[in-house]
């Protein structure tokens, strides 16, 4: 029988590690090379941490200005993405995410294009209307966010549902089907109130008129007028275009717009992974949210630690986490500001927040930890927070 | 800024927040600086839709049950972190194709294993009951290493067969111990987890890393890595260490040859010694005062082989595991049974090993109830991913994705397309931005016949070449893996607390 041993190998061998380790490392080079190895170079190309742009054109239209930033090179990216924007307002640097509208191989040509729209009371993208002029610097991220069609998760035929400036994913994406950058049917329900605030429709209507892939149909909720549907974005309204189709929806707009659309999908039976949404727009009122707790105090005091600097103040309650420290010049890292990326993640030390459930995502181990995301965590007490700024 | 820490630790990934805990739980004043908003390099976990991903883990080996702990779980427990763990059971499923392929899933525990091969191969049982009595003598011989005495005469008489093993590469040795070739490709299945060739890689790495999941009851956190490292961010804090998030370290600074402390954003932070759980190479060319760093030291980081380069797919699925009748936790799929060919298959992203997990089957919670989720992982050699542009990333990144997924449902014989909720795919681009390693390799640097843990670890103290600069991670001596890089920062913690205590500081 065999013997299961390793007595045929020379165990004389191990004395040699040392040796022969010191043989190779006198061959090599003492020089480090310079150049990033390929994966490197790609994660720098498209994941660079900030991209310093000009802004080189601005188009008015209603309520709201088409705006081209120009870079010497413009990262890479996927239509649906978005870019957070930083301002500096009056000594703070505030950021906001805006969806790209123009084309990944626009990028690759060294500009981007964003719409801002005007908001009510909206901090950001009233200053960028009000001061911004060609020739200025900004500040953007990286591309980022996951509002972006797959191949090996959607539908061939995608159902983009807008409102606003909910449009501006839905550009990019039309632009990139007619590059050939993307390959899908789009077929593009936009509701505005009136056809003068319709946005992009110039363009909107000289791509579709060009490319069997894309179709859009307005709908408008104030006005009657031939070629336009007249209401609201409803169940009745996706059927009558999509024609037995199988479809994913993909809803973009202000959270009014989505709340009613999506009541209207839950009509259609559809399979969860067939929706998908990005909200345009954060809700910095917690009292739209039906079970926040009544008694809360209005005035809060919070105590935020950063990097080792300890600073307290006294704050209005109603508001996110992050709209207070924002207020107070503290500004950790934001991008979405809706709950999703994360990227807010701080660490709660004493004190209890509101947070409410759709707008959840943190990790099971956060709740464990106690881990937050201020931008969709309330105060429903006197807080102590850690941020990293 | 003029705080004075007794060690600065650059990066929060396995190594650094391991080294970080044992540092301040003996008192080191620690200062923990990480790049990314998060803990633990790796070791995370993200959410897209109603789905959260375990990042990296496939298992963490030598954890060890409650009644029999192993050194990991110990470890944890002597931090007092919270971590809820959760066993597997069966050790792997590997299907391999081609002539003389096969089909194998193998329990954990050494006796059921090696029954269950001499199932599959007869005659195979001794020679693998003989693997993991070398695994035991492989595991004294560290312990007698590690006590800091390696007497000749005793190595001789004693540990010959470590000595054997740790000179020479797997191959040999199985083909000396009589083991069967089919046993023998069955038993070189987690070959992956080290990412280096059989015929290089020295059988007591091999042996030392397999059985501790085979005999060492592997284990998953209950929720994700994200629990894991932010279990020892709390120990951290606990004892009183701080930690900046998002927090890029500039540059290591050095004084007369010495590291003296770092620079960030908001200015200087001195320490009298510097850990870095970033690459050596790293530090050296894009971190450092070039004239700082000896020749020796960057001729060795540039005669290393750098880790393979990882590719995985993350699935949401929209029905349980049982409703699509997944039942392996962990299953590898190979082009051939031989293991030389599937360290080859790297080279082609359209030939690539695969190696699919589903938590739900460990963690039924893993995901809400009537979902599942899916971690399909594959690795690349550097040529593989040489040709991928800004243009062609997306198309190449989804090709390979579907192949990964195509490939599981033929060789599983299940439907899995139609259920994809939510899918996440990360490249070598994506672990580069995100671990700042060299083409974003988790895996430090491959091992050599020169370059093997033992040669590590027996050099090590000829290769501290900038005084008070340390390095800890997958690229230290105990190469890749959960437990091995907790295992390289705890132990270069105690190796600094022995200087300390030495030079009467403390
Ligand atoms: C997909 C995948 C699957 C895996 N499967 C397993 C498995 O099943 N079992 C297992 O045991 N192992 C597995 N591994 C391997 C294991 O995760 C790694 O080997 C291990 O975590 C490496 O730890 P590390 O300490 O070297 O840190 P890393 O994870 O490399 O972390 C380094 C940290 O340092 C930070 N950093 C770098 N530079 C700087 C700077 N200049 N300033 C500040 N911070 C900086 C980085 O941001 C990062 O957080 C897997 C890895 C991957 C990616
Ligand atoms: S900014 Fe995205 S989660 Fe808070």
């Amino acid at each position: 029988m065999a013997k299961h041993n390793l007595e045929s190998l020379n165990p004389l061998k191990f004395t040699e590690l040392i040796k022969n380790r010191e043989t190779e490392i006198a061959k090599a080079n003492p020089e480090i090379p310079k150049e990033d190895l390929n994966a490197n170079f790609l994660a720098q190309s498209l994941h660079p941490m900030k991209q310093t742009l000009k802004i080189t054109e601005i188009i008015e239209a209603k309520d709201a200005k088409i705006y081209t930033l120009k870079g010497e090179k413009c990262a890479y990216f996927t239509s649906g993405q978005y870019l957070s924007v930083s301002v500096r307002i009056e000594g703070k640097t505030l950021s906001r995410p805006y969806s790209i509208l123009s084309s990944p191989k626009d990028a690759l040509k060294g500009f981007y294009k964003i719409a801002v729209k005007r908001v009510e009371g909206g901090i950001v993208s009233n200053f960028i209307l009000d001061n911004l002029k060609t020739g200025d610097t900004l500040e953007v991220s990286e591309p980022t966010g996951s509002f972006t069609y797959e191949p090996l998760r959607d539908a061939e035929l995608v159902v983009a549902v807008a409102g606003g400036s909910g449009i501006t994913p839905f550009v990019s994406m039309a632009k990139a089907i007619v590059e050939g950058s993307e390959d899908f049917s789009l077929l593009i329900l936009y509701g505005s109130r009136k056809e003068e605030d319709i946005l992009l429709k110039n363009e909107l209507d000289s791509i579709s008129k060009n490319c069997e892939k894309v179709r859009v149909i307005y709908v408008l909720s104030e006005e009657e007028k031939e070629g336009f549907e007249q209401g609201f974005i409803n169940a009745e309204l996706i059927k009558k275009y999509t024609e037995n189709r199988a479809f994913s929806v993909f809803l973009c707009g202000p959270q009014a717009m989505i709340g009613f659309a999506d009541k209207e999908l839950a009509t259609l039976d559809l399979e969860r992974k067939y929706i998908r949404h990005e909200v345009h727009g954060e809700v910095a009122d917690p009292l739209t949210f039906e079970n926040f707790p009544e008694n809360t105090p209005e005035t809060v005091k919070i105590t935020v630690y950063s990097k080792g600097e300890k600073k307290e103040f006294f704050a209005a309650s109603k508001n996110t986490v992050l709209r207070i420290l924002e207020a107070e010049g503290i500004t950790p890292p934001s991008r979405c500001r809706g709950g999703e990326c994360g990227f807010c993640h701080s660490k709660l030390l004493k004190g209890e927040v509101f947070i409410p459930k759709e707008l959840d995502k943190r990790r099971e181990a956060d709740e464990k930890f106690g881990f937050i995301h201020p931008c969709c965590s309330y105060p429903l007490m006197d807080l102590e927070i850690e941020v990293s700024q | 800024m003029n705080k004075k820490y007794d060690v600065i630790v650059v990066g929060a990934g396995n190594a650094g927040l391991a080294f970080a805990c044992t540092a301040t739980k003996n008192g080191l004043k620690t200062l923990v600086i990480e790049r990314n908003i998060l803990p633990g390099g790796c070791a995370t976990s993200f959410v897209r839709g109603r789905f959260e991903y375990e990042s990296s883990l496939h298992e963490l080996a030598n954890v060890g049950t409650e009644e029999n702990p192993g050194s990991v779980r110990q470890l944890f427990e002597s931090y007092k972190a919270k971590v809820n763990w959760v066993n597997e059971e069966n050790a792997f499923r590997v299907i391999a194709d081609g002539e003389n392929g096969y089909d194998a899933t193998m329990p954990a525990g050494v006796e059921a294993f090696a029954d269950k091969m001499e199932e599959l191969v007869s005659g195979s049982r001794e020679s693998v009951i003989a693997l993991f009595d070398l695994a035991k003598k492989a595991e004294a011989a560290i312990a007698y290493l590690s006590q800091g005495k390696a007497d000749p005469m005793v190595m001789m008489s004693e540990h010959a067969d470590f000595m054997r093993m740790a000179s020479h590469s797997v191959d040999e040795c199985l083909n000396a111990l009589g083991m069967p070739e089919k046993a023998q490709n069955i038993v070189k299945t987690y070959w992956p987890y080290l990412g280096a060739s059989t015929d290089k890689l020295d059988l007591a790495h091999y042996l030392i890393m397999m059985a501790r999941y085979i005999a060492g009851s592997p284990a998953m956190p209950l929720m994700k890595s994200h629990e894991l490292s932010l279990a020892l961010d709390d120990v951290i804090r606990r004892n009183g260490g701080e930690i900046f998030y998002n927090t890029e370290v500039k540059e290591i600074i050095t004084e007369n040859g010495k590291a003296i402390g770092v620079r960030i954003d908001e200015g200087e932070i001195y320490a009298d010694c510097v850990v870095a759980n970033c690459f050596p190479e790293t530090a050296f060319s894009k971190m450092m005062d070039s004239k700082a760093v000896p020749q020796k030291a960057l001729r060795l980081a540039n005669a290393r082989k750098k880790g393979e380069l990882f590719f995985t797919v993350y699935l949401g699925l929209n029905r349980s595991a049982q409703e699509l009748g997944i039942k392996d936790y962990s299953v590898f799929l190979f082009n051939s049974p031989d293991s030389l060919q599937q360290y080859r298959s790297m080279d082609s992203f359209d030939e690539s090993f695969v190696i699919v997990n589903c938590l739900n089957t460990v963690i039924p919670t893993a995901s809400e109830e009537g979902t599942c989720t899916l971690f399909l992982t594959t690795m690349l050699s550097e040529s593989a991913w040489a040709g991928v542009n800004e243009e062609n990333y997306k198309e190449i990144k989804n090709r390979i994705a579907k192949r990964m997924i195509e490939l599981y449902e033929e060789k599983l014989n299940l439907s899995v397309k139609p259920y994809i909720e939510e899918i996440v795919i990360a490249t070598p681009s994506t672990f580069a931005r995100y671990l700042n390693t060299p083409n974003g390799t988790p895996y430090g640097y491959e091992v050599q016949p020169w370059d093997t843990m033992m040669a590590r670890i027996m050099n090590a103290n000829n290769e501290q070449f900038v005084e008070n600069l340390y390095f800890v991670g997958a690229h230290g001596d105990r190469a890749d893996g959960y437990s091995s890089a907790y295992s390289n920062g705890n132990s270069t913690a105690g190796k600094i607390l022995r200087e300390v205590k030495n030079s009467g500081k403390a």
